[in-house]
């Protein structure tokens, strides 16, 4: 945004606190994940729990992001691409809001799974979760950067995972039918492995709305209207 | 410039002639005037005199006569200012003169006169008048008049070599206007381009003049100033390359954060700190450029006291790299508040702490484990509840062996410790390495066969010698077979095969073992660092054995590298080189 000059240079300093506060927000997301994810694949309950009362201050952050996007809708009333900007900022603090509520539910599932002993050797799920926390940064570098690039390699690492979680579902799938012990401990698994995925997707539509802020236009949908 | 100046000089010199002249014409124009007419006057009065009215019967050819001598016009006037002759015109048609100015002032006074302006004549007239007096009573009057003429003519003249003069001055004037504008331009002339030459930052002269007013010390003091800038921006330069060379040549990374709080300048040591891990950082926040929470805390607390604040930050996810960061603040042009960010790389620092406390623990718990052991087996013997002289035989074995190996691992750390402080003493010997083979594999043999490993030996022939410790490489060849026989399952291969390369020979130990994972691979060498930590120690290792080859590999001269895949093997490869002069 070095480009967009107003007059007001309060204005530019708004814009530029939501942005601030939209990356210190897009960093505690990604910081859930990894400790969710790490609390899970090294079975350590206690930072599961600290990912869970983090969450606090991630909707604290989606609060107080939306009303002073809010604001600024109602003050400055902006236009072309301050409005899609704002807009973009306010969508993406939703999807970040609904990426930390995954990463809680990841945590809590973790937290029941450390306490059983461990159905198989975690080989995939961090694959996917590597591939997730790599999507979530490469969204937010996109947003940061305005980068259009960035924002359609998120959108083709949403297909890779969708593949693994479909890969994932299939492997626990023979587990529970071998052996019918290990149900409850595969849809656990399959849960952890569902939320990535659900991430994975928050992740590409934070993709996609740097796109429309880039470009004015909506890259939404396309895959379905194509179909 | 020069025609500003010339402009000023020419019209003050204009301004100044004109009003001289007006004073001039104020002054001396009535004055001569005045003058010129009080002697017309005096000469007309002489000719009143001559009038001699006792013959009035001569009155007409009187006045005539009178008329043509004094060159002006005679009148006789009675007491009642009827005309009763005149030299120039008929009684008849003019009317009565009583009333006239002169006629007046001469009945009060006894004599009269009088300027006026002719209109038929179109000059001016002087007119006097003296009563013609018969016992004291006036009878009537005698007036002369005459034009002007002469005394108009005479200011004309005057007038005209005034103008003459003015313009003979006013060329002068313009002359020395232009000389003088010429000479006193021409060296502020050249001030103003040598000053103008350094106002668009070019290189310029100094001023050479050869005059000696004011000009001159004008431009000595331009002179001086000029010298004195150069001096300043030299010393700038100075200042300002000595810093970036300390900037740019310091390990640790700096980055400048202006006014709006955005990266204005980035350090080339960045770049090594930050690994290529971010993009292009240059005119972002440091939120935007590193997404550091720890770093975002630090610049918080910055922020509210605005004074230096340190901490210790984790850059980068994979591969992360510790850094010390400091925030101060600083000063910029006009007061703007912008913030120094320096990093130091601690990683390094970290590391070794972290393998210090690693060895200080692994070392303890190494000794503890075969005492533990010990202690336990003698505390049961001395209790006396085993009599079995078997019993007490196998526990003593136990402890022999517990004891040996606290001894193994006493003389392993001996060894390393010797080698780093360099106290161990190597003889250097042309050596061929397959003779050390050869004298390494029966040492192995039983354990080998033990677990129906085969070693296969491509050694055999004579080799180029290198410079060595036989006895040191023996240790390096003996504790990575062991290492390949140890960690390979029954029914493997350990296969050794050497390959000359420029400059050396290259040893390959391959087994057909667990292999080690990739990660494990760099820290390998590391004291008491084992890939799987239970069931090495239960196999008998020490946790020294990688590190010794390592050390003396070094001291060999030489390299040691670990290729592995997990379940397929691993390859040790040994470097040694040849003996050069």
């Amino acid at each position: 945004m070095e480009e967009r000059r107003h007059t007001s240079s309060h204005y530019e300093k708004e814009l530029q606190e939501i942005k601030n506060d939209l990356i210190y927000m897009g960093t505690l997301t990604e910081k859930s994940i990894k400790m969710a994810m790490e609390s899970l694949t090294e079975r350590d309950s206690a930072l599961a729990q600290k990912v869970i009362s983090a969450d606090d201050e991630i909707d604290r952050c989606d609060a107080q992001l939306e009303e002073k996007c809010i604001r600024i809708l109602a003050l400055r009333q902006p236009t072309a691409i301050d409005l899609r900007f704002i807009t973009t900022a306010i969508k993406i603090t939703g999807h970040l809001e609904r990426i930390g509520d995954m990463a809680v539910n990841i945590a809590e599932k973790a937290i029941q799974l450390n306490e059983e002993p461990k159905l198989k050797p975690y080989i995939d799920l961090p694959r996917m979760s590597g591939m997730v926390i790599e999507m979530i940064r490469n969204s937010l570098d996109s947003f940061i950067n305005e980068n259009l690039e960035l924002a359609e390699k998120v959108r083709q690492q949403e297909q890779i995972v969708d593949d693994l979680n479909e890969q994932i579902f299939r492997e626990l799938l023979t587990f529970m039918l071998n052996d019918s012990k290990t149900i409850q401990r595969a849809i656990y698994i399959m849960q952890v492995s569902k939320n990535l995925e659900r991430i994975a997707d928050h992740s590409k539509g934070i993709a996609d709305m740097v796109t429309y802020m880039v470009t004015g236009e909506s890259v939404r949908h396309q895959e379905q209207s194509a179909d | 410039m020069k025609k500003n100046l010339f402009l000023k000089i020419f019209f003050s010199y204009l301004v100044i002639i004109t009003v001289s002249f007006f004073v001039l014409d104020l002054l001396i124009k009535d004055e001569i005037k005045k003058v010129l007419i009080s002697k017309v006057e005096a000469e007309l009065k002489a000719y009143v005199a001559l009038v001699d009215l006792q013959s009035l019967s001569e009155v007409s050819a009187q006045l005539n006569r009178i008329s043509q001598i004094s060159n002006s016009r005679v009148t006789l006037i009675d007491a009642s200012g009827s005309v009763l002759a005149d030299s120039e015109k008929e009684v008849k048609d003019l009317d009565n003169h009583l009333h006239r100015p002169e006629v007046q002032e001469s009945r009060v006074k006894g004599y009269g006169r009088s300027v006026r302006f002719s209109n038929s004549l179109n000059v001016d007239m002087l007119y006097i008048a003296a009563p013609v007096k018969r016992d004291n009573k006036i009878m009537g009057y005698i007036r002369l008049a005459r034009p002007l003429q002469d005394v108009k003519d005479f200011i004309e003249k005057v007038y005209q070599s005034i103008f003459v003069t003015i313009v003979i001055l006013a060329i002068i004037s313009l002359l020395t206007a232009l000389f003088i504008s010429y000479r006193l331009a021409a060296p502020i002339r050249l001030m103003e381009k040598v000053t103008r030459k350094l106002r668009q930052g070019q290189q310029a002269s100094a001023i050479l003049l050869h005059t000696s007013d004011e000009t001159r010390k004008l431009a000595d003091n331009i002179n001086y100033l000029v010298e004195e800038l150069k001096n300043q921006i030299r010393l700038a330069n100075e200042e300002k390359s000595k810093l970036m060379t300390a900037i740019t040549s310091i390990n640790e990374g700096v980055l400048i954060l202006n006014e709006e709080e955005k990266i204005e300048f980035i350090s080339p040591a960045i770049n090594n700190i930050l690994n290529q891990k971010y993009d292009n950082i240059f005119g972002k926040t440091l939120m935007e450029a590193l997404r550091n929470l720890e770093l975002l805390d630090l610049y918080k607390k910055f922020k509210e006291t605005r004074s230096a604040v340190s901490g210790e930050v984790t850059l980068g996810d994979a591969d992360p790299v510790i850094t010390k960061v400091s925030i101060s603040p600083f000063h910029g042009a006009n007061e703007s508040e912008k913030a120094m960010v320096v990093f130091h790389d601690i990683t390094r620092l970290r590391k070794l702490e972290m393998i210090r406390t690693d060895f200080v623990a692994n070392v303890t718990h190494e000794i503890r484990t075969p005492l533990t052991a010990i202690i336990g087996y003698l505390e049961t013997i001395k209790s006396g509840k085993v009599k079995n002289t078997e019993d007490i035989n196998k526990f003593v074995s136990i402890m022999l062996n517990q004891a040996q190996r606290l001894n193994r691992l006493v003389e392993d750390l001996m060894t390393i410790s010797k080698i780093e402080l360099g106290e161990m003493s190597f003889k250097h010997e042309d050596i061929d390495l397959s003779e050390v083979i050869g004298g390494v594999i029966p040492l192995l043999e039983r354990k080998a066969q033990e677990k129906k490993i085969k070693i296969i030996n491509g050694m055999t022939q004579r080799m180029k010698t290198i410079r060595g410790d036989k006895d040191r490489l023996m240790q390096i060849f003996v504790n990575i077979l062991d290492n390949a026989v140890k960690f390979t399952q029954e029914n493997g291969e350990v296969t050794i095969n050497a390959s000359e390369t420029k400059g050396g020979v290259i040893v390959d130990i391959t087994d057909t073992g667990t292999g080690i994972p990739k990660e494990e691979i760099q820290r390998l060498g590391e004291r008491f660092y084992r890939v799987d930590k239970t069931r090495s120690r239960d196999l008998g290792g020490t946790g020294l054995g990688l590190s010794i080859v390592k050390h003396l590999m070094v001291a060999h001269g030489g390299r040691m590298e670990i290729k592995s895949a997990l379940g397929r093997g691993t390859t040790v490869s040994l470097f040694f080189p040849y003996f050069q002069g």
